[in-house]
């Protein structure tokens, strides 16, 4: 091992910069891939993401509202496996699977808009407040530290409920509440990084303040963004299945906590698939994206690396 | 001293961000049809909701709105609950109760439990009991507490009726004074074995389910903080005083893991809190959880703010002491090492 | 063999596993120690004798870790030996800390942070001292009660100790009282003024030297006649390095102990041990009286080293430096390890592996130099230059 550092060391001065960034970059992807469980997690979150897109392929959509369940008068409440019904019915009748299949194209829509806005969100007013310090930076954490004492699930709770019952406010609920977690993070990350001397060797340079910021400030701060948006894909869902399971979905919707709820009362009379189905779904969605959060953190984190 | 400092400060500010918890309340409240409605009982005239409107300053700009609402707030007005029927004040004792003795039973669960588990974990790196807690962390994080919870109602309620929903039967929770409001310990100082054990046969359930979650992040921090103690150099300077290996384990590693885990302990009973709103709602616990989901569905403004201005006083008092508590033992070990 | 000694490694192997293969730490590794004498432990970080050292205590996590082969004899009262290697945990506990003691190299990293220095010593004298603690408590009478033997072993939780101050009438105060005395003590003995402060400190309010010392007391609480000292200076100041090894070697004085020293730093050597056993990649390269090792060196890797010290009354110029860098120690090929980076070597250097020959009284060299092809069974082309010393088979 020494003696590879020690040979690469004396390459990079002939390398360019971004060959060396490019080696680092698949060593990285390598290290990512040789962990089973992360790579399990990627495969499943395909398996999802395939699911989501291919919806209107894999199953006819419903008219007029895709997203509730096409219902089968004919057979409610049914177990797994009756007249084509992969996975049961509902007590409307409305097949399972199609609301799996469906509601995963919810979660994506969930997942992305909300860890993408808040992501982008987030890192904006933390970079503004770390990079710009001062009276501004004091104001901008002062409202992080409010909205940080309210737990994340009560506060989306309570916007989702004022602006009234439906999916599309659940989205707007978590986006409003999520974003301060990111702030915080690239906040910490400059702060560290300003103090370090390479910053200030730049500086001497007379790198402009935004210059500085994009060569030398980002790339660093970007590794704990990125391992808490991907643990955050899966905690979005959790948290809005919770919220649509309390009833804060519209009724009927394809959404993963609506199902549950929907089976709820089917639970106690021995009708288990609605629930346990869509909980599942839940499960296996969040655990993905945890496998291959704690992944990417086990080798992107300045602790372990370099072992 | 600057922990001293640090904690001073956030004393200090601690009222502030209270204040901008209220600013954000306001601000919900606001975004609803009728701001009185969070005052307005069913039965009123219209000219006491014109009096409300008045008092409230209804007509005037806001920040006016909100210093009246403030007032309110502060004189012990919280507007009137839908769903209980009651000024907000009247029933938020109880739910507040009921909510506490579960997130305390859970807690306690779930730090003994996970204590436990994170540390024969650590102590096992790698191994089979190791494997086994990760695989526990990993889940806990990923299942959400509703279906868990419908999970273990269906063979524990529903096939074994071991354990009853609810939180007590009423013949007996009337048989015996309530002077806490912990039904556990109300019953202890009773000296009722029969409603102890009505409540414990209640509360096993829930608190099992809400710990889950809690469990599997204190259970993870402890492993690891565990693994990284062990490694240290006094862990074998301690077996080379011939120390027995328990010994090692618990007074050595074991004391000095616990540090870093207090910081968890604090983070997870936000998780607590959260929990409990699914929680209460599958398991008919009569709590603020409960109280607030009856809430949403019949649109009940008032007990909605008010849930979220108790939550988030009980979420930032707990985080303080847990702060407290984490500096007193961070003099001791991180600013030496 | 003589029954004189005290301590005996025999052939000590110590291999660690790991994804890359099995490496071979420490390799036939054998020695001895008399009562009273200083042995020094010299060689490169990475050369085994960190591992050598904690093998003696049986220190050595197994896995990822294996005592591959060899003994340590340790001798008893009666004069029997016993392989602590092959003891019972038990067994092996009972010589921690009371027989054998160690002090480590960092003293801010051995010492237990979120312990008083009080109650990491008490620990010694609960473990191994706990009739004589009774003793001066009075409590000697009637056996002692399982609760107070806890407390005494500083194993009490707050509960605990509370019902023994209670039902105690008084001892628990006693015992207390003996533990403080006993632990102020071993405090003052190595020269800590005020040992109460000390004793109701925690590590991290001390400096550097005293929490060494601190460690000294510790490790000799018990007065055991094998003092193991593994770098005890290398993680201190250079002022306080010369007074913490004088504190070691009065303390060496006045109890008598032997000790063995595990350094990199040769100067040291001269002045404080009577023996010294170079070690390179795992193995014992040479050994003896260290006068003598140091005033003429046979290995050429003992040679090596006493070059590259820079001395104050050579000519300015380069430092030397052995060229080459450390073999790799997993699944080491069948040959001398030095022979990738000394001047001498040759064929038979490559293809077998050096034993140890007795080169004059008590010396030792593991170099194909000071033998013979006729014993190693090789042509006679592939040796190397000879010394000018032959050597014997030590064994």
């Amino acid at each position: 091992m020494s003696n590879s550092t020690a040979t690469a060391g004396i390459d990079e001065s002939n390398q360019s910069v971004m060959s060396v960034k490019w080696t680092r970059r698949k060593e990285v992807a390598r290290e990512v891939f040789s962990n089973p469980l992360t790579v399990l997690g990627m495969v499943i979150i395909g398996a999802f993401f395939l699911m989501a897109l291919l919806a209107p392929l894999l199953t006819e959509p419903n008219q007029p509202d895709a997203y509730q369940s096409p219902r089968d008068w004919a057979n409610i409440d049914s177990p797994p496996g009756i007249d084509g019904h992969v996975l049961g019915t509902d007590s409307q009748g409305g097949d399972v699977l199609y609301g799996i299949i469906w509601g995963s194209r919810l979660s994506l829509q969930l997942s992305l808009t909300v860890v993408g806005f808040t992501l982008v969100f987030g890192a904006i007013i933390g970079s503004v407040a770390a990079m710009r310090g001062g009276r501004l930076d004091n104001f901008l954490m002062r409202l992080v530290d409010v909205f940080l004492s309210i737990p994340e699930l009560i506060f989306a709770l309570a916007i989702a409920a004022v602006l009234g019952p439906s999916f599309r406010n659940i989205i707007l609920a978590l986006a409003a509440v999520f974003w301060v977690k990111y702030a915080r993070i690239i906040r910490g990350e400059i702060i560290r990084i300003k103090q370090a001397e390479y910053v200030a060797a730049a500086r001497v340079t007379g790198d402009s303040t935004w210059n500085i910021y994009r060569k030398d400030v980002l790339p660093n701060a970007v590794t704990p963004l990125v391992v808490q948006a991907t643990l955050d894909m899966g905690n979005v869902v959790l948290i809005g299945a919770t919220l649509s399971f309390i009833g804060l979905a519209q009724a009927g919707l394809t959404e993963w906590g609506a199902m549950v709820s929907a089976g709820q009362s089917g639970l106690l009379a021995g009708e288990w698939w609605v629930s346990t189905f869509a909980g599942l779904a839940i499960v296996l969605w969040a655990l993905a994206f945890n496998l291959v959060g704690d992944g990417l953190r086990d080798v992107l984190d300045p602790k372990t690396e370099g072992r | 001293m600057q922990v001293r400092d640090y904690l001073i400060r956030r004393l200090v500010l601690l009222p502030f961000i209270m204040l901008g918890v209220s600013v954000v309340v306001f601000t919900l409240t606001r975004f609803t049809g009728s701001p009185v409605g969070i005052y307005a009982t069913p039965n009123m005239t219209p000219d006491e909701v014109a009096a409300l409107e008045a008092r409230y300053l209804l007509d005037q700009p806001i920040p006016v709105q909100y210093a009246a609402w403030l007032g309110g707030l502060l004189q012990g007005d919280l507007g009137w609950s839908g769903v209980s029927v009651a000024p907000v004040t009247a029933v938020i004792g109880d739910k507040m109760t009921a909510t506490l003795e579960l997130a305390l039973a859970a807690a306690i669960i779930a730090i003994l439990g996970g204590i436990a588990l994170g540390t024969i974990a650590g102590v096992r790196h790698n191994k089979g009991p190791d494997h086994m807690a990760r695989l526990f962390s990993i889940l806990g994080a990923s299942t959400p507490t509703f279906w868990f919870g419908l999970l273990l109602l269906v063979p524990f309620y529903l096939w074994l009726d071991w354990f009853p929903l609810g939180r007590s039967t009423t013949e007996i929770w009337n048989s015996i004074g309530h002077p806490i409001g912990l039904y556990t310990l109300d019953a202890i100082l009773a000296g009722s074995p029969v409603a102890l054990l009505d409540a414990l046969r209640h509360l096993v359930l829930p608190a099992t389910v809400l710990a889950f979650g809690a469990m599997a992040i204190i259970v993870r921090m402890m492993r690891s903080s565990m693994v990284e103690a062990l490694s240290e150099e006094y862990v074998d300077a301690a077996r080379s005083k011939g120390l027995p290996e328990g010994v090692v384990i618990k007074r050595h590693a074991r004391r000095n893991a616990l540090v870093p885990t207090t910081t968890v302990i604090g983070l997870s009973f936000g998780f607590l809190l959260q929990g409990s709103v699914a929680v209460e709602l599958i398991f008919r616990w009569p709590g603020l959880g409960q109280w607030v989901t009856s809430a949403i569905l019949s649109g009940d403004q008032a007990t909605i703010m008010s849930y979220v201005l108790v939550t988030a006083v009980i979420f930032m008092t707990v985080n303080l002491a847990v702060d407290i508590a984490y500096a007193y033992l961070d003099r001791r070990v991180v600013l030496g090492g | 063999m003589s029954d004189t000694t005290l301590l005996r490694v025999e052939d000590l192997s110590v291999h660690f596993r790991s994804s890359r293969g099995v490496a071979h730490a420490v390799d036939h590794v054998s020695f001895d120690i008399k009562p009273h004498e200083t042995l020094a432990l010299v060689g490169e970080t990475g050369c085994g004798k960190s591992v050598t050292a904690r093998s003696i205590l049986r220190l050595v996590p197994e896995p990822p870790g294996e005592y591959a082969s060899g003994a340590v004899f340790l001798r008893n009262a009666d004069g029997s030996e016993s392989d602590i290697l092959s003891s019972s945990p038990k067994e092996v506990r009972a010589i921690r800390g009371d027989r054998i003691s160690m002090i480590f190299q960092d003293p801010g990293k051995a010492l237990n942070p979120g312990l008083t220095i009080g109650r990491q010593l008490a620990e010694v004298f609960g473990e191994h001292r706990l009739s004589m603690l009774f003793e001066n408590a009075e409590m000697a009478g009637s056996k002692p009660s399982r609760l107070a033997q806890r407390v005494a072993q500083q194993r009490a939780n707050a509960f605990q100790k509370l019902l023994f101050d209670v039902t105690s009438r008084g001892a628990s105060k006693r015992l207390q009282k003996a533990i403080d005395e006993s632990v102020m003590d071993a405090l003052a003995d190595t020269g800590i003024p005020n040992p109460r402060k000390i004793m109701q400190s925690y590590p991290h309010e001390l400096s550097g030297g005293m929490k060494q010392r601190v460690m000294i007391a510790q490790a000799l609480a018990c007065d055991p006649d094998l003092l193991i000292a593994d770098e005890p200076t290398t993680a201190l100041d250079v002022t306080i390095q010369a007074r913490i090894l004088e504190l070691i070697h009065q303390m060496q004085q006045r109890r008598g102990m032997a000790i063995l020293y595990i350094t990199h730093d040769l100067s040291l050597v001269r002045e404080f041990a009577d023996r010294v056993a170079v070690m390179y990649a795992g193995r014992i390269v040479e050994m003896g009286p260290s006068a003598d090792v140091l005033a003429s060196p046979q290995h050429p890797y003992t040679q090596g080293l006493l070059n590259a010290i820079p001395r104050a009354a050579t000519p300015r110029g380069e430092l030397a430096a052995i060229p080459g860098t450390v073999p790799q120690l997993i699944e080491p090929p069948a040959q001398c390890h030095f022979a990738t980076r000394c001047e001498f070597a040759s064929a038979a250097c490559r293809s077998v592996v050096p034993v140890p020959l007795t080169t004059g009284p008590g010396r030792t060299v593991a170099c194909h130099r000071f033998d013979c092809a006729e014993s190693l069974g090789v042509p006679a082309d592939d040796m190397p230059v000879a010394a000018t010393v032959k050597g014997k088979p030590s064994r």
